[in-house]
């Protein structure tokens, strides 16, 4: 009995491979290149080919240990769960996807005036809460438990999102701050980092301590502290680096300034 | 992660997470009744807004000596020109129904909410971000085309006003989509088409009329994006007047306008019976004109942008689809006529707002129809003249009014505590009293020859300036009935205080209309 986890993992796995022989064949493949995975012929863009095929393997992967183990099955779920089966006209879970569906469609729409990156940005947005959208459709209806469901969504979707949304969150924690701090004074620099290391260290001592009172206070102040570095990474990064000392550039244009002399004498 | 290890009762209440409230929860949540509201109460602010800007555009036109003394110059004046239209029937006469519908129709069928509960609720984001989008870019200095030649930052505004217009189409589409699913599938069991409450039924044709429609506008959207984006705007993306509004003028015109009202025959047609006691005679007959008046309104086939020289618009076609329609809406008004005959109309007590608004918003959609079909009539040649404005302002009115009507009947759906009736009838009042105003003005300036451009024509000659002044006092009292109904609603709109001094009033209220009628 295939199992609904392994019928959408499977699903996903045959769009990647569709989708990657598609690419590398209009980028450039050769006849059999893109389906012996390069073995036997060039599969034009490498890049993309290669993700798409490590998606498609991705995709299979999970859908076999879906299978194996009988996880994010219905019936099985249900049958743990004590639930009556799956309602014919199902509670539908609220979410904010489909608004997150609509800001990226908005975003793309002015993409396409503003700049190419916002567009990619929208679109991005798109797919993401697409593909999040199709997840809780499918988990309205796997039991009649909303519990049930919902926990069946999170084990399949949990592993996916919180790597997905922890490399998001470093990623711009990284490049605002990077931008903040090549943009104040090297003084400032040190004083900002000392700051925010303290405040952050200071953060997490109130939580260990007090963990049911402060956890309130801690969200807002996260809260409060995300929108002032992004604030401040925008801010930074419209503002421009500070002046830096080229010292390679000084070297290269000495070294090629003799080499052109040495050159000239040479000649 | 295989859930075998997991212990049964792994599953708790906990695990299903709490459900958000406040700001939070009119956000995520996709019940049915809530988007409905949002989509009105937005809609409603849409409304003042683009009545406010047709103001401005009626008081410029005062002065024909210059066109640039409030609005800073003929682009401008253009801008708004477009914007009053294009934001009536994208940003708020549709919406307003689709949001109507949306919290009243699934109750009617016994659903506990649409189709789509998600779709329900991308459609009302997706809409209020290309509503957003349409107003600032029209502002930045885009619009619809210009008179006077364009910047490329205006051009690039424009761009982005049909991308928010191409966005706002999609969204209602998606909203329109919705509720034909939910009309067609969530009905009762045993429950033909035919036999759907009517407001439902005239929402299912609606909603096929707009995707006979709006696709049709997208695509010349398509057109013209691709053009305006290109090196030299060849023909399609011009963007000086009549490049792009042109393409689209067709949905301000006949028949496709008539796509504004269809709604408006299924409010009427379950109110004035549900008010006056009495169940509607032939009531299949009823639903049949609903749906004839519906073919009627498909209107994409009309545009006369792509056969120039050659017009659609002499055909016997188009002339006999603008006559039909009067005869199809005079015939539901003898429907109607027919349920106050049999009913207990009583003259010398004051009609409920429901009532009246709903009626009225039918015999305004009649004498919308009726200018019409003298429009299309060749003799008069009325098709450039104002009178194009006048058939528009008439349908608009009638949907407004048949809106109001509608959220004063179903309010127990749609609202927290019963509205003002004094309010209402205000409301339906002072829109009627303005649409009447703006509509005769413009339908009586049309046989002067007045243009229906701007600043095209014979606007400014004593008799028409005359009647400028009078589409001035319509479309300050269309504001200000506006402001009335957006009034009372938003007042309803929030809910009690469980201790408060109206706990309990909605309850008892709707007990009381649930026995009296």
């Amino acid at each position: 009995m295939l199992t609904p986890g392994f019928k959408l993992f499977f699903g996903m796995f045959a769009a990647f491979t569709a989708a990657a022989l598609v690419y590398g064949y209009a980028s450039g493949g050769s006849h059999v290149g893109p389906i012996s995975l390069g073995w036997k012929g060039g599969v034009g863009d490498h890049i993309g080919y290669g993700v798409l095929v490590s998606l498609a393997a991705a995709s299979l992967a999970v859908s076999l240990v879906l299978v194996a183990f009988r996880d994010a099955d219905s019936e099985a779920q249900a049958a743990l769960s004590g639930a009556d089966g799956i309602s014919p006209n199902p509670a539908v879970a609220s979410g904010f996807w489909p608004v997150a569906a609509a800001f990226g469609a908005g975003t793309a729409a002015v993409g396409l005036v503003l700049h190419p990156l916002v567009f990619g940005l929208g679109l991005v947005m798109v797919v993401l809460a697409l593909v999040e959208w199709t997840m809780d459709a499918w988990a309205d209806r796997a039991t009649g438990d909303p519990a049930a469901n919902r926990e069946l969504r999170n084990r399949v979707m949990a592993p996916v999102e919180i790597p997905i949304v922890g490399a998001l969150a470093v990623g711009v924690v990284v490049l605002a701050a990077s931008r903040i701090l090549i943009a104040v004074s090297a003084l400032w620099a040190v004083v900002v980092a000392g700051v925010v290391s303290t405040l952050i260290l200071a953060g997490a001592f109130v939580y260990a301590t007090r963990p049911g009172q402060a956890r309130k206070l801690i969200a807002g102040l996260g809260v409060v502290a995300a929108l002032g570095l992004v604030v401040g990474g925008v801010l930074a990064a419209v503002t421009g680096e500070r002046d830096f000392p080229h010292h390679e550039d000084e070297i290269h244009s000495e070294s090629g300034a003799e080499e052109s002399g040495a050159g000239d004498g040479g000649g | 992660m295989t859930m075998t290890d997991s212990a049964p009762v792994a599953v708790t209440e906990a695990a299903a997470g709490p459900e958000p409230a406040g700001a939070a929860r009119w956000v995520t949540t996709n019940d049915c009744r809530i988007v409905g509201r949002a989509f009105m109460a937005v809609s409603l602010v849409l409304g003042v807004g683009a009545a406010a800007v047709g103001v401005l555009t009626r008081v410029e036109r005062l002065d024909p000596s210059a066109p640039d003394q409030i609005l800073g110059g003929l682009n401008s004046w253009f801008q708004m020109w477009t914007l009053y239209r294009a934001a009536f029937v994208l940003l708020v006469v549709l919406p307003l129904f689709l949001g109507l519908a949306m919290a009243v129709v699934p109750g009617k069928l016994g659903a506990d909410n649409l189709a789509f509960p998600r779709a329900a609720q991308a459609s009302f984001w997706a809409w209020l971000i290309g509503s957003l989008i349409v107003v600032v870019s029209v502002f930045a200095g885009g619009g619809w085309g210009a008179m006077d030649g364009v910047t490329a930052a205006e051009r690039d505004a424009m761009t982005l006003t049909l991308l928010g217009a191409g966005l706002v189409i999609v969204a209602l589409l998606s909203g329109a989509v919705n509720l034909a699913t939910t009309v067609i599938s969530l009905r009762p069991a045993g429950m033909s088409l035919l036999q759907v409450p009517l407001f439902a039924w005239s929402m299912l044709v609606s909603a096929v009329v707009w995707l006979f429609t709006l696709p049709v506008a997208a695509a010349n959207i398509v057109v013209v994006y691709a053009d305006l984006r290109g090196r030299d705007p060849v023909a399609f993306g011009l963007p000086e007047s009549p490049g792009i509004w042109g393409q689209l003028d067709w949905l301000v015109e006949q028949p496709a306008v008539y796509a504004l009202a269809v709604p408006v025959l299924g409010i009427a047609g379950e109110i004035v019976p549900d008010r006056l006691g009495i169940r509607l005679d032939r009531r299949g007959a009823a639903a049949s004109i609903i749906g004839l008046f519906g073919l009627l309104a498909v209107g994409g086939w009309s545009q006369d942008y792509f056969t120039a020289p050659a017009d659609h618009r002499d055909e016997l076609l188009y002339v006999g689809v603008g006559v039909a329609a009067v005869v199809v809406v005079l015939a539901f008004c003898g429907a109607l006529a027919d349920a106050a005959r049999r009913g207990s109309v009583r003259l010398q007590e004051m009609p409920s707002s429901a009532l009246a608004g709903s009626a009225l918003a039918v015999v305004l959609l009649a004498g919308a129809t009726f200018f019409g079909a003298l429009r299309v009539i060749k003799p008069f040649e009325l098709l450039e003249r104002s009178t194009t404005t006048g058939v528009f302002n008439a349908v608009v009115a009638a949907a407004l009014i048949g809106t109001a009507a509608g959220v004063w009947h179903w309010w127990p759906e749609i609202l927290s505590r019963p509205p003002s009736e004094s309010r209402g009838r205000l409301a339906v009042l002072l829109l009627l009293a303005g649409g009447v105003l703006l509509a005769a003005s413009d339908v009586i300036a049309g046989f002067l020859g007045a243009g229906d451009r701007p600043f095209v024509g014979d606007y400014d000659s004593g008799a028409v300036g005359g009647l400028n002044a009078v589409a001035v006092a319509g479309s300050v009292l269309l504001v200000l009935g506006l402001i009335a109904a957006a009034a009372a609603v938003f007042e309803t709109m929030r809910p009690d205080r469980p201790d408060g001094p109206g706990a309990g009033d909605a309850a008892a209220a709707g007990l009381l209309r649930g026995a009296g009628s």
